[in-house]
């Protein structure tokens, strides 16, 4: 029963994720267009269209890593793995999905304390949005990205 | 201890941890030594914020992805057929142009191969032309046309450069305009060498005619004004670059899924979720990469390689020479986005050190990259290819190696002749 659940919230953080992306696309594209011809026919725009679509970036990278993890599909330089046996090669999985784990969960920690700063600080980013929000992405990705490799050390993918 | 770190690093990269973690971790080292608190990494990555050009590249990968999944390549390759056809080894000249356009549209991504190697291929046959030449046309031409603007790797150089503040200014623009000529170089030697080869017996060619012109053009209608509005945008300065790409990506979209109907609407989201996985992993590596040259700046790494450097190679001549060998052997073990944001940082302020152009530097990068891509043993367009056309990756070695003789010919001269890549831009 415990694994069911474990499993339908990871499921359903799957779905969650390939929606943002999508919804992050489509509000980008949106926007900046709406920008181009507000620009050049109206002479106006919004204003915080162009600080809104910065941020987009920002968590099209982090929301786009997420997926990216999920079956260790991020750009690697892969020398060896190439040339050895399968038995090896799942070893050297492991010890790289250990250590991608480990990298991205002291990442997360930081940036935790990142945000927590920015909170105190109580900037906005545009709008009436605060800094911090923007920038929560950035732990909340970096600690899913880190607990997936760390599961993937256990089991390679 | 901080060597240990640098050891299990170096490990853990070659064992094949990917790239972010590997950059991550170096970064973190670096500001260790330093003595520097590592939530500045958070504040380093924080910075994608602050660049509104990085907006292009999610954007234009996008419409690149739906290009390629739509029937663009079918159009695209009767379009070039009627118009070039009837040159003699006409179709060969439509193989390369047809593969430059879509290149540069889609990204090098090894898709050129797959959606127009499979309509070339059969074609290159039917006129005649021998199966080796054919099949080392359509994988040698995968990455032709890297040069040419839209390139996400273009846009990709320039953003590091700018963000390193080294050597003379320039705009991402100026970097789309100083690729053409190098690019038309290539197209020239190509199409010379491939005359050359068919001399004196049968030049295959196909018979001009108004009416395959019309219908090719009928049918490319919604998609022509994509060329001509984005470059014409771009180029002319109408458009900055992420406004270009705001554009495409809105266009394409109407194009192909509501005028043609070539990709139905329920496919978009998992278009679109594919495109944003490849992009959003690039700009992670990004943004991690740009706090590690920051280190790297800070603890004048580049600088004292330059000084190393400099007491060895005494000209600029003997410096682009070695950088060639270099970078052919990068291009083929790693992948171009890797390749850029390792590499670059090291090489620039040694490049505009000897008196080298940042966007000549740029160019010359990049068309070793592009021969990267089919450098045995492991250039991943013949992997693609051998997968695609069911050959052994042996045969298509033996059909790649006379292309690969011809572009570095090419790529010596762009080398050497900084003017090439210039010329455009002043």
């Amino acid at each position: 029963m415990q694994a069911s659940i474990v499993q339908r919230a990871a499921a359903g953080l799957r779905r969650f994720e390939d929606a943002m992306l999508a919804a992050i696309l489509a509000a980008m594209i949106v926007v900046a267009a709406w920008q181009v011809v507000a620009r050049n026919f109206f002479d106006t725009g919004l204003l915080w269209g162009d600080a809104l679509v910065r941020v987009l970036v920002l968590w099209v990278a982090m929301v786009g890593a997420m997926v990216a993890s999920r079956k260790d599909d991020h750009i690697r330089i892969d020398l060896v793995s190439r040339f050895v046996g399968a038995a090896w090669r799942r070893r050297l999985q492991r010890f790289a999905c250990a250590f991608a784990g480990l990298v991205l969960a002291v990442f997360a920690w930081h940036s935790f304390r990142f945000v927590q700063f920015e909170y105190q600080d109580g900037l906005i980013a545009f709008g009436a949005v605060p800094a911090w929000v923007c920038e929560s992405i950035l732990p909340l990705g970096a600690g899913i990205m880190s607990l997936r490799y760390l599961l993937h050390a256990l089991d390679p993918p | 201890m901080i060597w240990l770190g640098i050891l299990v690093l170096i490990a853990a990269a070659l064992a094949g941890a990917p790239l972010l973690a590997v950059l991550m971790a170096a970064a973190m080292l670096g500001f260790l030594a330093a003595d520097i608190d590592l939530a500045i990494l958070a504040i380093e990555v924080y910075r994608i914020v602050d660049t509104p050009l990085l907006v292009a590249l999610p954007l234009f990968t996008y419409a690149g992805y739906l290009l390629s999944e739509s029937k663009t390549s079918e159009r695209l390759v009767a379009l070039v057929q009627s118009l070039f056809g009837w040159l003699p080894c006409g179709l060969a000249v439509v193989g390369f142009v047809a593969c430059a356009v879509f290149t540069a549209l889609t990204g090098a991504s090894g898709v050129t191969i797959v959606a127009l190697g499979g309509l070339l291929l059969p074609a290159l046959a039917k006129a005649g032309f021998g199966e080796r030449f054919s099949l080392g046309l359509v994988t040698a031409s995968g990455s032709l046309g890297l040069l040419l603007a839209p390139s996400v790797p273009l846009i990709l150089y320039g953003i590091i450069v700018q963000q390193m503040n080294v050597g003379p200014p320039f705009t991402i623009v100026e970097l789309f305009k100083a690729g053409v000529l190098p690019l038309l170089l290539m197209l020239a030697c190509l199409v010379g060498w491939t005359l050359w080869l068919h001399r004196g017996g049968r030049a295959p060619r196909t018979p001009f005619g108004w009416p395959a012109v019309w219908r090719a053009l009928k049918a490319a209608r919604w998609e022509l004004p994509l060329p001509l509005v984005v470059l014409g945008g771009i180029y002319s300065g109408f458009f900055a670059i992420s406004e270009a790409a705001a554009v495409t990506a809105l266009y394409v979209t109407v194009a192909q899924v509501l005028l043609y109907r070539d990709i139905k609407l329920r496919t978009l989201p998992r278009i679109a979720i594919d495109a944003m996985t490849m992009v959003g992993g690039i700009l992670l590596v990004l943004g991690v990469a740009l706090a590690f040259t920051n280190f790297l700046v800070d603890a004048e790494v580049p600088q004292r390689l330059f000084q190393a450097m400099q007491s060895r190679i005494d000209s600029a001549l003997a410096f682009l020479l070695l950088l060639n060998l270099l970078l052919l052997a990068l291009g083929a073990v790693l992948d171009i986005f890797s390749a850029l944001v390792i590499m670059v940082p090291l090489i620039l302020p040694a490049a505009v050190g000897y008196g080298i152009h940042p966007i000549h530097l740029g160019i010359v990068f990049l068309a070793n990259m592009q021969i990267g891509y089919f450098t045995p043993p492991v250039g991943m367009n013949l992997f693609i290819a051998s997968y695609r056309f069911k050959k052994p990756v042996l045969e298509i070695y033996r059909a790649c190696w006379p292309f690969m003789v011809v572009l570095l010919a090419a790529l010596l001269l762009i080398t050497y002749v900084p003017w090439l890549s210039m010329a455009l831009v002043r």
